[in-house]
């Protein structure tokens, strides 16, 4: 049972090592980043305690926001996905990407305080 | 279905409709006293003498000195006003023997003001001059005149004027059109909370109104369209002012009350009880005035109870029972029917004179009775009831010799009748109350004893129970039995005995405290909210280092990957991006620090837009070189 389980990963590292252009690791490596910022702000917020919440509580979104407009940018620009958006360039994805991350900071530092 | 619904509706308004009123305010012999001495005031000139001589006229009061009124009328006189002359000859009519000489011009001027252009004003004061002086007159014109100056002057006062005028006329006259009037005026009264109907120009009209409408309904002897509530509502107007601005008012108010007390249709009747309305077996008689608006007793007039029922048991006691008239009082022996005492609703109708206006009159009377206490029996009850009670008689007023003795283990019980002192029915007062006084400390308890279902009173004192009420003090107590009612005439308050309680010593308190209510309280301290306990600065420190991390693990990556700027263009466009870019991101810095959300959305404004421009056309090229490249 764990053996195929390890199979599975093993094959699926070579599959991403390989076959992923490099544009997209680099976006799934700012993932990693943004993904590990929010996990070290929950894990003070777990250990020493929730004041001041307000500024835990925008940190955190701003992480989540992160994360989610990095991914749609990631589909958005994928060749493989070139189907699904037909009338969006690379170029207006990752316009759109910087237009909502304006929107998302100007809200998380209203919160911060 | 409607028209048993519509049925009902009258049936309903006719049965509250003969809730008659009565009126709420009259005048006493006292205000008529007061009227009387407004009116006998020295007079100054014509007008005031014309006011004093008529108004106490109507009040049935004849001036002292008439030779010398007379005298002052005659000298007063300025026969070339008509104003003058209409003082003049009212006043001496009023006076026995009193003359004015009259000559060929006065009676043509009093004679060709009655015209359409005069006034109604001067029309009346030229028809009664001319018929207090007896001269002829001619009463079609005057109609005719007066209907004239009623269609063009409109106002309460003319109209009010003009029915005087027509009083004076032949009865022969066409005085129909102007009687109508009085309907119509009648109409224009305001209707006060269903208590008072008067003019909005005030008592005066109002009360003049009253004296014109009867005298000219007298006059052609035609009732006048004014139904009894009516009739009560202006009483109530007219006579709630018990003191007169001037002479014209308390003129006023005389003639209305003059008017109303004798005319031929609506005589309204006063009925109030003699002193307060109460009875009790030294003051048997319950004693009704009956008079009519001036106070004057009606003699006329025999009084009824229709009935009598007691307001507790809602029982009749009375039915159709008179009044008996003696030194000008109706009186009525109550307390031959031996009621019980409380309080009791009358019904009472006045007759005797179709003329009787408000002749049915609520009265609530008051039976007071004296009290007896019977069968006080005071007694110490062990509470495991093996001893048995010791039960003392006590005698009304005297004490009990000795003094009873309760500790904890023991009851103190009190048992009593309250009994009718005459008829020896029992009582339940409103107050029976029983009093313990501490002489020595001055405290003092008070109990209520409740009657049980026999209305045999009953107090039982648990000493253990009650023992917070005594603040755990033993000592003597003196017991007192306070007895009170608004039906009775002998309020109780009698010191039955003394009973010495004793209570567990140690839950005394050591020195015995008033409550101190008036005393300053401590002062409250305002706690203002703690500011909340923050982690030691090492902890923040080490966690922002440790959340700042991941960055540099990304450059690492991006590094591992190959990322680099070897695309970067050096267009103008490129340039204003990235520098809008990082303009933008400083002014996130900045309004953290410094700037509030609408500062911060004009910056943004401003640096968005040239960002936006520069961006779009950077990507633009990007794309162009993109495609280019395929």
């Amino acid at each position: 049972m764990s053996n195929s389980v390890f199979s599975v990963i093993s094959r699926f590292v070579e599959e991403y090592r390989s076959s992923t252009p490099n544009k997209l690791k680099m976006i799934d490596a700012y993932l990693l980043y943004i993904l590990l910022t929010g996990v070290f702000q929950f894990l003070y917020c777990v250990l020493v305690g929730t004041f001041p919440f307000n500024s835990f509580l925008s940190g955190f979104i701003s992480c989540v926001g992160s994360f989610i407009l990095a991914v749609c940018l990631r589909i958005q620009i994928n060749p493989q996905n070139k189907r699904d958006f037909l009338t969006v360039s690379p170029e207006r994805a990752f316009a759109d990407f910087l237009f909502a991350h304006t929107v998302l900071h100007l809200v998380v530092v209203n919160f911060v305080g | 279905m409607a028209h048993l619904c519509l049925f009902s509706l009258l049936v309903l308004s006719l049965v509250l409709e003969t809730q008659a009123l009565t009126p709420t305010h009259h005048l006493t012999t006292t205000d008529v006293a007061r009227l009387q001495a407004v009116l006998s005031q020295p007079f100054t000139d014509l007008k005031s003498a014309y006011y004093s001589v008529v108004g106490l006229s109507k009040l049935g009061i004849f001036v002292a000195d008439a030779d010398e009124t007379c005298r002052f009328i005659n000298s007063n006189l300025d026969p070339s006003s008509v104003e003058s002359l209409f003082y003049a000859a009212e006043a001496s009519q009023a006076l026995s023997g009193c003359e004015i000489p009259v000559t060929n011009d006065t009676r043509d001027l009093l004679l060709a003001t009655v015209s359409e252009d005069s006034t109604a004003s001067q029309i009346h004061q030229s028809v009664s001059a001319l018929s207090a002086l007896g001269l002829p007159l001619a009463s079609q014109e005057v109609v005719s005149a007066l209907k004239a100056r009623i269609s063009k002057e409109d106002n309460v006062l003319a109209i009010i004027l003009a029915l005087q005028t027509a009083s004076r006329l032949s009865q022969q006259a066409e005085l129909g059109e102007i009687l109508e009037e009085i309907e119509d005026l009648a109409a224009r009264l305001d209707d006060l909370g269903g208590v008072y109907l008067q003019f909005e120009e005030g008592l005066e009209a109002t009360a003049l109104f009253v004296s014109a409408a009867y005298s000219l309904s007298d006059h052609v002897d035609m009732e006048p369209p004014l139904k009894e509530d009516q009739v009560i509502q202006l009483v109530n107007s007219i006579f709630s002012k018990k003191s007169w601005d001037s002479l014209s008012e308390a003129f006023s108010v005389a003639s209305a009350a003059a008017s109303l007390s004798n005319n031929r249709f609506h005589v309204p009747v006063i009925v109030s009880a003699q002193g307060p309305a109460a009875v009790s077996h030294s003051h048997p008689f319950l004693q009704l005035q009956v008079t009519d608006v001036l106070c004057q007793p009606l003699s006329s007039a025999s009084v009824l109870v229709e009935s009598a029922s007691a307001v507790a048991s809602k029982s009749a006691i009375l039915s159709q029972a008179p009044f008996t008239l003696r030194d000008g009082v109706f009186e009525l022996n109550f307390m031959a029917s031996q009621p019980a005492s409380g309080y009791y609703q009358f019904s009472v109708a006045i007759t005797g004179d179709s003329r009787f206006v408000a002749n049915h009159v609520e009265l609530k009377v008051k039976v007071s009775t004296r009290v007896a206490i019977n069968n006080m029996d005071l007694s110490v009850v062990d509470k495991d009831q093996s001893i048995g009670p010791k039960t003392t008689r006590v005698e009304y007023p005297t004490k009990a010799k000795a003094s009873f003795m309760a500790d904890s283990h023991q009851n103190f019980a009190m048992t009593f009748q309250l009994v009718d002192e005459t008829t020896g029915v029992e009582l339940t007062p409103h107050q029976t109350f029983v009093r313990l006084h501490n002489q020595k400390t001055g405290q003092e308890v008070v109990f209520v004893a409740e009657p049980d279902s026999k209305n045999l009173y009953k107090f039982e004192l648990d000493t253990a129970e009650r023992k917070t009420e005594f603040d755990s003090i033993s000592g003597t107590y003196a017991l007192y039995l306070m007895v009170g009612d608004a039906t009775l005439e002998n309020p109780i308050l009698w010191n039955v005995a003394d009973v010495v309680l004793k209570f567990l010593d140690e839950e005394a308190p050591g020195t015995i405290q008033a409550k101190t209510l008036y005393v300053p309280k401590p002062e409250i301290q305002h706690l203002f909210r703690e500011p909340e306990k923050k982690p030691p600065t090492v902890v923040s420190n080490a966690f922002t280092a440790l959340v700042l991390s991941p960055f540099l693990l990304l450059l690492i990556l991006w590094f591992k990957l190959g990322a680099n700027i070897s695309n970067f263009t050096l267009s103008p466009s490129t340039i204003l991006f990235h520098i809008g870019h990082a303009a933008m991101l400083g002014l996130m810095y900045v309004y953290w620090t410094h700037l509030n959300m609408f500062q911060t959305l004009k910056y943004l404004a401003i640096i968005g837009s040239l960002t936006f421009l520069a961006g779009n056309r950077m990507l633009a090229q990007k794309a162009v070189k993109r495609l280019d490249g395929k």
